[in-house]
């Protein structure tokens, strides 16, 4: 599904330069379940940042469904993004101003598809992820753990076929944590592609592959024993 | 999606109440203030536009000579002879009337009253369509027949019928009425407060004039009074700039030379523009100051909008990112911004509207003009400011929040760092031009007035009772009478005649020779007619030789003898070459002016150089002389006792012995507040702008100070966790803001410098302390700023440090 050659991902501020990836090689298939970890700072959120396409590469090549998108402008990242990938982030990112129904709502506002359409798949992903009773709530009204369901939800209602979480459980206490282990380990049975940032060993668990960064490196991929 | 827009906009107002209330409040005001203006322009550029030929009618004004020296500009009249030249020489033209304007006593019904009337060309009527309730537009081609309006028929004979009903001027001559025309709408010159002391109630035919005052039908080269009007009607085909070709040329060819030195050329200007020329007259861009001020008011609403919009989107860089993330362009985001800016604005033109319901009723009662808000007329043009106002102000912080990609956005870099902050201080220094600007400039105006008015007082002028209109000579012949029975009343002092008191805007001058027919040497002095009694009415004092006296011969001037003595002031000394009052006492100088026929006045005594004229004149040189003949107004000097008793008492006075005419009487303060309530009004609506303006960016301030207190809330904390003190912390937060406030006085005070110049330039006794006060004005700017951000600097400095780094 996707492939990363030789990728480095360096900033730069006036004096300092930091190489926040060096050189890595990294590739998905479609339907796997990978796991990347790593202490702070090692690269982990770059990563998926740059396969999530909202972050740019200094250098390297990057396939996404045979197509390297190194160098794509931000108009056509965009336009790939919103087709194929669904994002989870540790902290929800939910908008305040908006209800539940309206934030998932919000993943499907920028594809062209009528309002019947979109209300139908919003009440959808709603009742998969048990949210439905909380449309009309905002997100300050809803404990952390439906907060983060929100965001799943918000991240698969538009059918993509990758989702890319940044430590989704990192918030959240860990029966909630578990509880959205669970949702998206169901996803990917479902066929959905997953790359999860995680510091959790356990939740790392679910991956079919972890890849474990370090100083801007992968040092070591394990495969679950299946 | 642009419901989804709207939706979202109007929850961030809610969620910001705060912010959202200063927002609308603040773009409100300054397109209320914007709407005002305009309309006002609007309306005073597009009088008489009622009249079927008004887009083809011009009047013919004239250009006050350089050297005239009265403190006017361009004159909307005309001497009344150019009219018949125009109408002679253009054959082009369609036709030409004249106006001229006549104080007279009429007797209507069973009223006698002064009223400054228009005599009018028959040709008038066919230049302005009237409407016609009886009567018709051959009025007043009958030289007895007048035109009255609807509302001085019900006034003085209760209904409109009156066809027919005599109307007698100066006790003598009889008319009738002719015509009965509805009132003339307000906004019409003939209607202007500026041009006439009243509104337009009735027209007689100049042929008249001519049976009343000897007046010759081809006019006179003596009379520039605003009323006299000369109207010229062109066919569809020719317009202004063919027509004032035509007007050069006769200026060239007909103006005699001696007037050349009065007016420097005529000019001609549309119908509708015909009741501004009060403004040209003084030679104050009034219109375009008030377009220009206007414009400058909502400039700063737009900033104050735009800065505060841009600081608080900061606040919203997440929700971008998000949106980022999920596939939304530039573009929509864009969108997504504007229509909330441009919801804002829409809301703020409401209240706008709502404002200027409440004001217009307000302002026309107060000025008496017709204002309105007429929402068919004026629909495109408040939508067309509303969609540029909303898409102006909202389009840095749109293009500034959308900017960051999406993880920059999603990280907040923006909010992080000092991105916009430069573009913001930017933004509060170019507010704090304007409103500072505009506030050193109304000081200064301010300052002026209040020196015209402190300089006024050399004058006693609320113990001068001044009685008008005493020129007919059945008052004239009764004078002296009138006098003794006067100074006979307990708390009058003195009562003096003349043919003008001070700060009315006379200007008659002789031309002199200190020896006989020197042609080359003669030069220009005021010229003042009045009894002995005035300068004790005026406590002028006299510095060499001695007052005119009723009884030494040639004191009074008369038409036996060619010499006349006369008092001068010191300036009329320093003209004619004479150096101290002492030595000017039985000097002689000679009057050129009278049918060539010399005569030698002889200087008498000496009086010190007071500026008769006021207000923005500068000090002349006068002639003091008692002559009869030319004397028009009396000067009751009151002290102590019951005001009102006194004035009684003079009115029952005046009742006995000239029970034919009734008294026109008012204090010295009324004739020198006539011109001053004109400075009052200018300066009044300067202040009433900067107001608005200086309330605008301080709000703004406010805003904004908030808002960035709030941004660096977690800095405050680190600052203070390191030891900072709260003074050292609220020093920051207002230094913060300083800087721009400092680099607009940088700017707006030399700006303010010149434009005060331009006001000040009008006057000729300027303040002295033009720059003091505009520095003064900049500190009270400056302070202003300080004590708006100061509240929040030291709110949050003293907060504990660890809830500022809880913040985060």
């Amino acid at each position: 599904m996707l492939k990363m050659h030789d990728l480095y991902k360096v900033y730069r501020t006036d004096e300092v330069e930091t190489v926040a990836l060096n050189g890595i090689n990294f590739e998905v298939d479609q339907g796997e379940f990978v796991a990347v970890m790593g202490p702070s700072g090692c690269g982990k959120s770059t990563l998926l940042n740059i396969v999530g396409m909202i972050d740019g590469l200094t250098r390297g090549d990057y396939w996404f469904f045979d197509e390297n998108v190194a160098g794509y402008s931000e108009k056509h990242l965009s336009a790939i993004r919103k087709q194929n990938i669904g994002f989870i982030f540790q902290s929800f990112n939910l908008i305040d101003e908006l209800t539940v129904a309206e934030n998932i709502e919000l993943a499907l506002l920028y594809h062209k598809m009528p309002s019947s359409q979109r209300k139908k798949q919003v009440l959808d992903v709603m009742d998969r992820m048990g949210v439905a009773h909380r449309a009309k709530h905002r997100p300050g009204q809803l404990s952390g753990g439906q907060q983060q369901r929100v965001a799943v939800a918000r991240a698969v209602v538009g059918n993509q076929p990758l989702i890319l979480a940044d430590e989704p459980t990192g918030n959240l206490d860990s029966v909630h944590g578990q509880e959205v282990m669970e949702l998206l380990r169901s996803l990917n049975d479902e066929g959905t592609t997953i790359v999860m940032v995680t510091h959790s060993p356990s939740h790392a668990d679910y991956a079919h592959r972890t890849v474990n960064l370090f100083d801007g490196h992968i040092v070591t991929e394990n495969l679950r024993a299946a | 999606m642009f419901w989804n827009n709207l939706k979202i906009a109007l929850r961030n107002l809610r969620k910001n109440k705060l912010f959202a209330f200063i927002n609308i409040a603040g773009l409100a005001l300054g397109l209320a203030i914007y709407v005002f203006g305009g309309l006002l322009v609007n309306y005073e550029r597009t009088h008489d536009l009622f009249f079927e030929n008004a887009h083809r009618t011009y009047t013919i004004g004239s250009i006050a000579a350089a050297d005239l020296d009265v403190g006017v500009d361009r004159m909307g009249s005309t001497f009344s002879a150019v009219g018949p030249i125009v109408e002679a020489e253009v054959s082009d033209v369609e036709l030409v009337a004249r106006t001229i304007s006549r104080e007279m006593l009429i007797t209507m019904g069973a009223e006698s009253f002064y009223q400054q009337l228009r005599f009018a060309d028959p040709e008038l009527l066919q230049i302005f369509d009237f409407d016609y309730l009886h009567g018709d537009a051959s009025a007043l081609n009958d030289p007895s027949g007048i035109l009255v309006t609807e509302s001085t028929a019900m006034k003085y004979f209760g209904n409109t019928d009156v066809l027919g009903k005599v109307i007698t001027m100066d006790n003598e001559f009889e008319f009738y009425i002719s015509a009965v025309v509805r009132d003339i709408p307000q906004n019409s010159h003939f209607n202007s407060l500026f041009i006439m002391e009243s509104d337009l109630e009735i027209l007689a035919p100049i042929q008249a004039l001519g049976r009343i005052r000897d007046y010759d039908m081809a006019g006179e080269w003596d009379n520039l009074s605003l009323g006299n009007m000369t109207y010229v009607m062109l066919p569809e085909t020719l317009g202004q700039q063919w027509l004032q070709a035509q007007i050069d040329g006769i200026y060239e060819r007909q103006v005699p030379e001696d007037k050349k030195e009065v007016i420097a050329g005529l000019f001609v200007k549309p119908l509708a523009e015909a009741n501004l020329a009060i403004w040209d007259m003084l030679g104050l861009p009034v219109i375009s100051v008030v377009s220009l001020l206007s414009l400058l008011v909502l400039l700063v609403a737009c900033v104050n909008y735009t800065n505060l919009a841009t600081a608080q989107s900061l606040g919203r860089s997440r929700e971008v990112g998000m949106r980022k993330t999920m596939g939304a362009e530039r573009g929509q985001l864009l969108t997504q911004f504007l229509v909330e800016s441009l919801t804002i604005t829409a809301i703020a033109m409401l209240v706008a509207i709502a404002m200027l319901e409440l004001v217009i009723p307000l302002f026309n009662s107060s000025t008496g003009k017709v204002l309105t808000l007429d929402y068919l007329s004026t629909l495109p043009w408040l939508l067309a400011t509303t969609i540029v106002v909303g898409l102006v102000a909202g389009a840095y912080p749109a293009w500034l929040i959308t900017r960051a990609s999406p993880i920059d956005a999603l990280r907040d870099v923006a909010r992080k760092g000092r991105k916009g902050s430069r573009v913001r201080a930017f933004m509060i220094g170019a507010q704090f031009t304007i409103s500072a600007f505009m506030l050193s400039l109304v000081t200064v105006v301010f300052m002026q007035n209040e020196k015209v008015k402190e300089s006024s007082y050399i004058f006693p002028r609320s113990e001068v009772y001044i009685l008008g209109r005493m020129s007919p000579d059945e008052i004239s012949g009764r004078l002296d009478t009138l006098r003794h029975e006067l100074e006979a009343l307990p708390n009058v002092d003195h009562v003096g005649y003349s043919s003008q008191v001070p700060y009315e805007q006379n200007n008659t001058q002789i031309d002199i020779t200190m020896t006989p027919g020197d042609e080359a040497g003669k030069f220009r002095i005021h010229y003042l007619a009045m009894t002995p009694e005035f300068l004790d009415a005026y406590d002028i004092p006299v510095l060499a030789g001695r007052n005119l006296s009723r009884d030494v011969s040639n004191d009074e001037r008369s038409d036996e003898s060619e010499v006349v003595n006369v008092l001068v002031n010191e300036l009329a000394l320093e003209k004619m070459g004479i150096t101290s009052p002492q030595d000017a006492v039985n000097q002689r100088f000679y009057d050129l002016d009278e049918e060539n026929s010399l005569r030698e006045m002889v200087i008498v005594g000496v009086v010190p150089t007071q500026n008769i004229t006021g207000l923005f004149n500068t000090e002349k040189p006068w002639v003091y002389m008692y002559r009869a003949k030319h004397l028009r107004t009396g000067s009751v000097r009151i002290t102590g006792g019951n005001m009102m008793d006194t004035i009684a008492a003079i009115e029952d006075t005046w009742d006995r012995v000239i029970p034919e005419y009734p008294i026109q009487g008012r204090f010295l303060d009324e004739v020198f507040d006539e011109v001053y309530n004109i400075l009052k009004l200018l300066n009044g609506a300067l202040a009433g702008f900067a107001g608005v303006a200086l309330a605008l960016a301080l709000i703004g301030l406010f805003g904004l100070a908030a808002f960035m207190a709030a941004q660096r809330t977690r800095e405050i904390g680190i600052r203070k966790v390191l030891g900072a003190n709260s003074l050292q912390v609220a020093r920051l937060l207002v230094w913060q803001f300083s800087k721009p406030v400092l680099w607009a006085l940088v700017i707006a005070l030399p700006l303010a410098y010149i434009a005060s110049k331009t006001y000040l330039d009008f006057f000729a006794e300027r303040i002295d302390a033009q720059v003091v006060i505009l520095l003064a004005s900049g500190l009270v700017a400056v302070l202003l700023a300080w004590g708006t951000v100061a509240g929040h600097a030291i709110r949050i400095s003293r907060a504990s440090p660890i809830l500022a780094l809880r913040y985060e």
